[in-house]
């Protein structure tokens, strides 16, 4: 329970340090981009269309004569932040949500959860798609919809494990010793509820990735040139059947390695979160 | 009072079913809100930009008084409400057909790529979980360790892109993806709207495995990335039960191996089935990309044209029917669920 | 079969020699070199505390230790037969077949989405076949016989719709279907209610008695193995401290543990008698606490009925003054506690505490009451935060104290830690670091930390060890006498009753049924029920008839 017994466990498991390198590439592509890429992530260059794998362009050059490469590499600023932000925004906003709803048992706590169950009985990535498509296609957009979505997650996580701590005997306990109510959802529930909050936050950063490139790749996300991971495989999706394999696999492997360094975080956090997750 | 005593007499599977069936009103009316909230969001007038911008102003002002634009915003809603209660979802203006009627043609076509690829994800997840329980530290459960991670951080897009690569051009192994069936052979008539059944019932044994040769792909990108999730929480659940005190009671009372497999079995169904549901909904989302990918010509794809093309009343059409069928499947799910575990009280 | 009838006396049916089990990362065997013998219609009794290996012993000596333990030495015999050296088919006859289990908590031992009849099918088919019908006639025959009463309706119900006890009967009844040669009933009846407890027994030993088998009852409670046993061995750390007959172990331990086990289990003579300056001087003490007709109802969800959980209860209680409020669960004694300290609204009565009306004041003037109002409460661990160190656990209440009387805080927390027998080393531990008895001492200090003038103990020796439970005792005895504490002992362990509180009420269905001095209603019980219930505390001594059977198998075994 020691806080930095928690830092050094975590550090212990390997899937945390695989997670931890790949987020450690990541973060130098969105810092360094610029001195990193050797052409620009946005000029077309009609010229060198379509080129394979070479010593010049590394990873090949789409349709329009971009380098794969370079837009890579600048794709994970966009990537990053869209997902990161909108998982920060629902986090900020669901957590204080669910405590709340879940403390307090009235009808506008009913109201805010059937508010949500409206918004889940809705499948995610449609939804997804018809509200970015509605409100207009900008990175920001995307944010704010992924957020919207995410909201319900974090605000029901909670509340579920609120509910089940409110009934539990130390909180009784601690009524007895005086605590108000304040100190009771703050001092005594929440630091006991977070947990699956904060190992979600990383799993949920994943599933935005997904959902983003997803929202590119059928035209409802970001628009050309921008450069992003999904929409750069929808422009290779064409040219697959033709067996120019490079324009959509690379930034596909880049989504893999994205998605996966989050998720191994978060597998890392819930073992070292949950015991009892180890013996398996 | 005399109502609850009724209500008492019923057997459970009724008062379940109805119990369930009461509740579906006010969920389909909260769907209802918001997919009427969702076109609201438009910036801008939304009757012009229903009608595309080669609307004359006569048009947008018939159409302003069809909307009842100039109501009330809850006048509004129960307008809306009526005309969806009436099958009326509006006209696409990019294929000038009643949107109910464009969402009628193409959702079997989705429904037999779903049903199939639910098929394929629990068949592969729950048993790739059930072994790696029973055989903890063996080759399948290592595997299926892999495999979870993997195919949580896989875009299924992209996994389908992969697949046309190397079974269409690759090895030559599949065929073309474009379509439910080849272009030489004609689709059977529609009876359920599922070719591979439809064609059975037809005798057209050409149909059938040309129908099943374009499921192939799309099936198996849908169950590749989808039966690892399903398998990941099926494990967790599974391995509680397998683990708990009345398993390993049973243990000690000499049951057989492959009894308390099928008791840990029966036990996590209740979680499963609802987990189940939740993937309809996955599925259904993974749709919209795969038949992109595919050409198939479903829902899926009817959603993404209405995007692409800012047709607005086909989106909103697809959105209230997605909501619907997920509801429909919740509803399901909710039921079988409380079948399934004697403790719930109805 | 017949043939060996005879030789009973003299071959042992099972035989465990110097049996040693590991589990992997533990740094003491589990299980250290145990030997012993049961014979056919004995009835051995195995005492230990939390950790002494008990447990293990059950399973290991069915061959069924988790994953990472081993047997790394010694054998196990049952009919001359070794249990090591059987294949996984043998092991399926022998578990449930010829060795059968019963286990703690009977409710988590069943299926729960299965009919209790159809599991007992279930194993009775796995070991003898047969058809479901002939197999269902005879589990609900055994239902009936393990005093279920109309075991046709009750083999179709669900665990979830039986009682803890009833559940119990269920599980011996699946023990007993495929008529076992051993019965090996593991704390079969922690959690029971004691009159249950007692038929549960009687039913189990009655039964093994009848068909001649070999029973091993694994206990941590002395009276049971007083009452039911014939051979006792005492356990601590993996091995045998000792064995032999319980009547020559109740008369004279030969070890130092066990004579410890048996000094701690025994009650404590005295009641206390705490010196208020009111008594001394001969002056009737002061009321602190006066209930009146107290109501608590809790509505059934979806009907418009209730429980009557507290019914018209009345009591009250001196300064210095401790009463015990006994009864079996579901006898609301715990409700009133709850009410009491306002964890839950009552429904309808007074209560007077020095002078003021704690039912009628508002949430905000009872927290001026809470620092004289306090409560210890049931289970250590779930009663204290898990992400609190006991410091900070132990100071949460001194908040209470208005700002004139505020304190040292960390002064207070270790004269606390020291009130309580507590090393000050303990300030930053956590809950799950702490040993249960530890962790009630945390519980019991932080009621204390506010000087409160009451107290309300719930169950504040349940599910404790036998000598932790005996120091929890001799605690609060001092406690009581160190600073004349007014006192309400809400519990269901008699043996406790009697060495802390003055004064017993007997509750049964929201109800007080009796009232009286502690002596008093010990010696000379009224009512029918208090009567039941102290019949059903078994005392650690053997009964005429255990006595009696116990020289007959002496000079059995001489011949």
């Amino acid at each position: 329970m020691k806080k930095n017994g928690i830092v050094l466990r975590f550090l212990q498991r390997p899937s945390a340090v695989i997670g931890l390198t790949i987020l450690a590439l990541q973060v130098i592509a969105v810092i360094f981009a610029p001195w990193i890429v050797p052409y620009s992530p946005i000029e077309a260059n009609p010229l060198v269309s379509l080129e394979a794998p070479s010593v010049a362009h590394w990873l090949g050059t789409d349709v329009s004569g971009m380098d794969i490469f370079s837009r890579i590499v600048y794709a994970t600023r966009i990537n990053l932040l869209i997902s990161i932000t909108a998982v920060i925004v629902a986090f900020v906003i669901g957590v204080p949500l669910g405590l709340l709803i879940g403390y307090y048992r009235g009808l506008l706590s009913a109201t805010v959860m059937r508010l949500f169950d409206f918004i889940q009985s809705f499948p995610v990535f449609v939804l997804g798609m018809a509200l970015v498509s509605v409100m207009g296609q900008e990175i920001w957009n995307v944010a704010i919809v992924l957020a919207v979505l995410f909201i319900p997650m974090f605000a029901r996580l909670i509340r579920a494990e609120v509910l089940s701590l409110r009934e539990r005997p130390f909180i009784s306990a601690a009524r007895c010793s005086g605590a108000t109510d304040l100190s009771i959802m703050f001092r005594h529930i929440l630091p006991n509820a977070m947990t699956p909050a904060i190992v979600q936050i990383s799993i949920s950063i994943g599933m935005a990735i997904l959902l983003t490139a997803g929202l590119s790749f059928v035209g409802a996300g970001v628009r050309m040139p921008t450069p992003e991971w999904g929409l750069m495989v929808s422009i290779g999706a064409q040219q697959m059947i033709l067996g120019v394999w490079w324009v959509a696999l690379f930034p596909g492997l880049a989504i893999v390695l994205a998605v996966l360094c989050f998720a191994l975080l978060g597998d890392a956090a819930r073992e070292v979160a949950d015991p009892t997750a180890r013996r398996r | 009072m005399t109502l609850i005593q009724y209500w008492r007499v019923l057997p459970r599977p009724l008062r379940i079913i109805a119990g369930r069936l009461v509740m579906i009103v006010p969920q389909m009316f909260g769907v209802m809100l918001v997919t009427f909230l969702l076109v609201r969001l438009l910036p801008g007038d939304p009757a012009l930009l229903m009608l595309g911008n080669m609307a004359t102003e006569e048009q947008i002002i018939s159409l302003r008084e069809k909307l009842g634009l100039n109501l009330s915003l809850y006048d509004q809603f129960i307008q809306y409400a009526g005309n969806v209660l009436h099958g009326d979802l509006g006209v696409s203006p990019f294929t000038s057909n009643p949107v109910a009627v464009d969402l009628l043609e193409r959702a079997p076509a989705t429904l037999e790529l779903i049903t199939y690829a639910m098929l394929l994800t629990i068949l592969i997840g729950v048993t790739l979980a059930v072994i790696s329980v029973v055989r903890p530290r063996g080759p399948i459960d290592y595997g299926s360790r892999v495999y979870g991670l993997a195919a949580g951080a896989i875009p299924d897009f992209w996994v389908g892109l992969l697949l046309i690569y190397f079974f269409f051009y690759v090895l030559g192994w599949a065929p073309a993806p474009f379509g439910r069936v080849d272009a030489m052979v004609t689709p059977p008539p529609t009876v359920t709207g599922f070719y591979t059944i439809d064609s059975l019932l037809a005798g057209d044994f050409a149909a059938f495995f040309s129908a099943l040769g374009r499921l192939l792909l799309p099936v198996l990108t849908l169950a590749i990335v989808n039966a690892g999730a399903l398998m990941k929480m099926t494990k967790t659940v599974f391995a509680d039960a397998y683990r708990s005190e009345f398993i390993r009671h049973q243990r000690a009372c000499g049951l057989s191996e492959r009894t308390i497999v099928r008791s840990a079995l029966r036990n996590s169904l209740p979680p499963i089935i609802t987990l189940v549901g939740f993937l309809f909904g996955f599925l259904l989302g993974a749709a919209v990309l795969v038949e992109t990918i595919f050409s198939w010509g479903g829902l899926g794809q009817y959603a993404v044209q209405a995007v692409i093309n800012s047709d607005y009343p086909a989106l909103q059409g697809f959105v209230l029917v997605a909501a619907a069928f997920i509801l429909v499947v919740y509803l399901i799910v909710d039921i079988l669920y409380e079948l399934a575990d004697p403790r719930i009280k109805v | 079969m017949s043939k060996t009838m005879s030789a009973n006396q003299e071959t042992p049916l099972l035989v465990v020699q110097n049996l040693s089990v590991q589990f992997d990362g533990a740094d003491r065997p589990a299980l250290d070199n145990v030997s012993f013998g049961l014979r056919r219609n004995e009835v051995l009794g195995i005492v230990g505390e939390t950790g002494s290996g008990k447990s293990v012993l059950a399973r290991a000596l069915m061959n069924l230790l988790s994953e990472n333990g081993r047997i790394t030495a010694g054998d196990v015999l049952l009919d001359n037969q070794s249990i090591l050296g059987m294949d996984d088919a043998e092991l399926r006859r022998l578990r449930g077949g010829r060795l059968a289990l019963i286990g703690t908590n009977a409710k988590a031992l069943l299926d729960p989405v299965e009919t209790v009849g159809s599991q007992i099918v279930r194993v009775l088919r796995a070991h003898r076949g047969g058809s479901k019908r002939t197999a269902w006639r005879e589990a609900v025959d055994m239902l009936g016989k393990v005093g279920i009463v109309n075991p046709e309706r009750r083999a179709r119900a669900y665990p979830h719709e039986l009682s803890g006890g009833m559940a119990q009967r269920v599980v011996i009844a699946m023990a007993m279907i495929t008529s076992p040669q051993v019965v090996l009933a593991d704390d079969a009846t922690l959690g029971l209610d004691a009159t249950i407890q007692v038929q549960v027994l009687d039913l189990l030993v009655n039964r093994c008695r009848e068909l001649g088998l070999g029973a091993i009852v694994i206990t941590h409670d002395l009276g049971i193995v007083a009452h039911f046993c014939d051979k006792v061995a005492i356990m601590r750390e993996g091995r045998i401290v000792e064995i032999g007959p319980v009547g020559k172990f109740l008369s004279g331990p030969t070890q130092v543990y066990s004579s410890e086990l048996l000094d701690a289990a025994k009650v404590r003579p005295t009641p206390i008698v705490s010196k208020t300056p009111e008594q001394t001087t001969g002056v009737k003490s002061a009321t602190l606490l006066d209930v009146a007709n107290l109501v608590k109802h809790f509505p059934i969800p979806g009907t418009n009925e209730v429980v009557r959980a507290v019914d018209d209860v009345s009591f009250s209680l001196a300064r210095g003054e401790t009463l015990a409020l006994v009864g079996e669960s579901g006898s609301g004694k715990t409700t009133i506690g709850q009410c009491l300290v306002r964890l839950l609204t009552t429904t309808s009565g007074r209560v007077t505490f020095d002078g003021d009306d704690l039912i009628g004041m508002s949430e905000r003037e009872f927290r001026q009451h809470r620092r004289r109002i306090q409560m210890v409460f049931q289970e250590p661990y779930v009663a204290l935060n898990p992400r609190w160190p006991v410091a900070s656990l132990i100071g949460e209440p001194l908040a209470l104290l208005s700002a004139t009387e505020s304190v040292d805080k960390a002064k207070r927390v270790r004269e606390l830690l020291d009130a309580v027998q507590l090393p000050a080393r303990l300030v930053d531990a956590y809950p799950h670091e702490l040993t249960a008895g530890e962790q009630k001492r945390v519980g019991i200090a932080r009621a204390l930390a506010t000087r409160p003038d009451f107290v309300v103990f719930d169950e504040p020796t349940t599910a404790l060890d036998i000598r932790v439970r005996a120091q929890i005792i001799d605690l609060v005895r001092e406690l009581q006498t160190e600073m004349g504490l007014s006192a309400l002992f809400i519990t269901h362990d008699l043996n406790s009753v009697r060495s802390l509180a003055h004064f017993v009420s007997v509750m049964r269905h929201g109800k007080i049924l009796e009232y009286g001095p502690t002596e008093t209603i010990f010696a000379s019980p009224q009512e029918e029920y208090t009567k039941t219930l102290l019949k059903a505390e078994l005392p650690i001594e053997q009964s005429q008839a255990q006595r009696e059977r116990g020289e007959k198998r002496l000079t059995g075994a001489m011949r």
